[in-house]
């Protein structure tokens, strides 16, 4: 199978540790980026990069945006017109790849977001939502860090239901008689419904069919299972 | 019958109860950030308004057998409040004590007028301050053969400042710029003696015949000088009309000096006061975190606190930032976090919980980390950092918790690639209070849980899904999604849960009414 692609549009310490973790993650790094002494230190630090502005279309084409193994743009220049163009730009070459977009104020994520951002980072507000945790629900900061950075050995993971799985077709709430093993599903993504997420503890007897994603907390090996579980039915 | 004096001042030294009424009595009358003084402070400025008012309404009315009673319920409570103060300002006893104590240590005979002598100079001291003075002439004229100090009543108006605790700060306004004052002072005097002078000597002799004596001409003098000039002796010779244009322009003069200085000085006067101000709510607080810059990280970071009821300090020495936070009703108080006295000020060393870095400077931050540490040894501290060489500086500072903003942003953002339905999932428990949250329900050491087996706590019926376990007594070891048969709740257990609001406020009182019941029936039993 093909290595899984991400562009990162600028060199800049956030750059440097998005690249930095994908590349561990077994992620292929392309840096785009026109300042020569930002280039060099990408090569330094031994990323692929390619020198455009990313102003001109047919750049675009250069960096095979339409490549099915491309997972994510990165915008994370730090002008916000440039990153409000090139994310502009990208969503207008490519209607569904994913586009993470920093902002550094507030009042930008709103224009990103209608350039056609899927997410917007914005590191100041990050860095304040922690300190708040931090400060108001400690013990559920430091479980969430383990469970979402990989530092313990529990994971979080995603589940397309795929048709004529042992989950389609049955509810939500008889979930827990199917699953096997010690993991918890903490809730699903129903594609048809809306693009919001619902928990398991919610009580509503949703109905899980083809292209719902669940998602689990578990161990690897217990969820490798589980996953091994349903493709058998199928 | 020295014995029993000294004895006696053992007993109250002792007594509870004595301490107890007496430090109730000295924060309502003293103390301005105690809860009830505000009441004892209205109903105190009721007392001397209406008295006031009875006093106006007497002049030109009949006098009401009422009215008088009221009066004389008044003077009580006045003589009640001076007698408080007086009693309230030094220890007596703790006075005798000591010169007991000493005399004893140095082996020779204690002399209880020596002490008593003391004492007496120290309630002297507080007699014959201005404030209680003020107190004595509101008091007085109610003495009937004193009746002409019935004027002397309307000095029960300064009373009123004594209910205002700001109103000190304007009378510090003057002892302060007292150099400015006294120039001004002597200037005047200079200006009215040379006008008077001259005034009566050109028109004193019978010229005008307004200006009998010299104080007539000092007053004709003073009343141009200030330019109120009401008109009633003006000068009718050519040298006094001459003397008069001199000092009409000086007067002029005088007058805007005096009004620049008094003007600028109240104004940054008042400017200290609003700070003071906050501060002053700063020390009536408990329990709250200082957020050390308002910028874009402690912007959000105020309004999170604030949505859920926490209670915090915004510090910042920019004027900018200083009025965002102002202008959101935040109490701010405005200076350098990074100063020892600012903090201590606020409370850090005891009253605060967390304070919290967040400068975009890193070497600010590391500023006030060490400030805050050397005032406490266990408040908790966290503060921004934007690279790593500064993270382990910092906690070597004594930072409990350090946050990379470039790192935290990086590890968030690659965890979206991988698996965004999760990672809004987790955003969405972690933001938005309105669907589903995560709690942490901890596990009292009485709750008749422990010992129990999980399942017990009927996770399904709240329709709550727990995650796992933190407990405390394994150095917060995180036991994920435990075997609900199996498991034994343990005391000082934190059950991570994911639920929605109104099912965990349900379930965590559940846990709670089910221990008092239990508590009943022991008690009951014991019956």
């Amino acid at each position: 199978m093909e290595k899984s692609r991400v562009i990162i549009y600028s060199y800049n310490h956030i750059s440097e540790q998005i690249a930095q973790i994908l590349t561990k993650r077994d992620y292929e790094i392309l840096i785009i980026e026109d300042k020569e002494e930002h280039i060099e230190q990408a090569k330094e630090d031994g990323f692929k990069v390619l020198n455009l502005s990313l102003m001109e279309d047919d750049e675009l084409e250069q960096i095979g945006l339409n490549d099915k193994s491309l997972k994510a743009f990165f915008c994370l220049n730090e002008d916000k017109n440039n990153n409000l163009f090139v994310t502009l730009s990208v969503r207008n070459f490519n209607k569904s790849i994913k586009i993470i977009s920093l902002s550094s104020d507030v009042d930008n994520n709103k224009p990103l977001l209608l350039a056609g951002a899927n997410k917007i980072l914005n590191p100041y507000e990050i860095s304040a939502f922690r300190i708040f945790r931090l400060l108001h629900k400690p013990y559920i900061l430091d479980v969430l860090d383990n469970i979402l950075f990989s530092k313990s050995d529990i994971n979080i993971e995603e589940i397309t239901v795929k048709k004529n799985s042992i989950f389609d077709g049955i509810l939500l709430n008889e979930l827990n008689k199917v699953k096997k093993g010690n993991i918890i599903i903490l809730g699903i993504q129903d594609k048809e419904i809306s693009e919001k997420f619902i928990f398991f503890s919610a009580g509503i007897n949703h109905k899980i069919d083809e292209g719902d994603t669940l998602v689990l907390l578990g161990r690897p090996k217990e969820l490798e299972k589980f996953k091994e579980s349903i493709d058998h039915i199928v | 019958m020295k014995s029993l004096i000294i004895s006696l001042a053992y007993f109250l030294e002792s007594s509870q109860n004595y301490y107890k009424i007496k430090h109730t009595a000295f924060q309502l009358l003293e103390d301005p950030n105690y809860r009830y003084k505000k009441y004892f402070d209205f109903f105190m400025i009721f007392l001397v308004l209406s008295t006031i008012a009875i006093m106006i309404y007497e002049v030109n009315h009949k006098q009401l057998e009422i009215l008088n009673d009221f009066e004389i319920f008044a003077i009580v409570i006045f003589i009640i409040e001076w007698l408080g103060r007086l009693w309230t300002v030094t220890h007596m006893h703790k006075q005798i004590i000591t010169d007991y104590e000493k005399a004893q240590f140095l082996n020779q005979p204690y002399r209880l007028n020596r002490s008593i002598r003391k004492i007496l100079k120290q309630k002297f001291k507080f007699i014959i301050s201005p404030m209680s003075i003020i107190d004595l002439l509101a008091i007085l004229p109610t003495y009937r053969p004193l009746r002409i100090l019935r004027i002397l009543m309307i000095f029960r108006l300064f009373k009123l400042l004594r209910y205002t605790s700001s109103i000190n700060e304007f009378r510090r306004v003057f002892v302060e710029k007292r150099f400015e004052f006294f120039t001004l002072g002597l200037l005047f005097f200079i200006a009215v003696v040379f006008g008077s002078t001259i005034i009566f000597i050109f028109e004193g002799a019978g010229v005008n015949e307004n200006i009998h004596t010299y104080f007539d001409a000092v007053y004709w003098s003073v009343i141009t000088i200030t330019t109120v000039g009401f008109g009633d002796i003006s000068p009718v010779s050519t040298p006094g009309r001459i003397a008069t244009l001199f000092l009409v322009v000086g007067g002029m003069a005088v007058i805007a000096f005096f009004t620049s200085i008094v003007t600028t000085a109240l104004q940054e006067k008042l400017q200290m006061i609003k700070e003071e101000k906050s501060v002053g709510e700063a020390n009536a607080m408990r329990d709250f975190i200082v957020v050390c810059g308002f910028g874009r990280v402690g912007k959000v970071l105020a309004e999170q606190l604030d949505s859920v009821g926490e209670k915090f300090i915004v510090v910042d020495n920019d004027d900018k930032q200083f009025q965002d936070s102002k202008f959101l009703n935040y109490t701010t108080v405005k200076g350098d976090a990074s100063s020892v006295s600012l903090l201590e000020s606020l409370g850090v060393e005891d009253k605060a919980k967390a304070v919290i870095a967040l400068s975009s400077s890193d070497s600010t931050n590391l500023a006030i980390i060490l400030t805050a540490r050397s005032l406490s040894a266990k408040v908790n501290i966290i503060a921004r950092a934007n690279s790593t060489q500064i993270e382990k500086k910092m906690y070597l500072a004594g930072a409990n918790k350090v946050i990379l903003t470039n790192d935290i942003t990086a590890l968030v953002a690659s965890e979206y690639v991988g698996q965004p339905v999760a990672f809004d999932a987790i955003d969405d428990i972690l933001l938005n209070d309105k669907h589903a949250v995560m709690e942490e329900v901890e596990i009292l050491e009485n709750s008749m849980f422990v010992g129990e087996a999980l399942e017990k706590l009927n996770f399904d019926d709240f329709n709550l899904t727990l995650i796992g376990i933190v407990s405390k007594d394994e150095k917060d070891s995180f036991t994920f999604n435990p075997d609900k048969k199996s498991y034994e709740i343990k005391a000082k257990d934190i059950l991570i849960v994911i639920g929605y609001n109104e099912a965990i406020i349900q379930f965590k009182s559940n846990i709670l009414s089910r221990r008092t019941k239990i508590f009943k029936r022991v008690t009951n039993g014991k019956k």
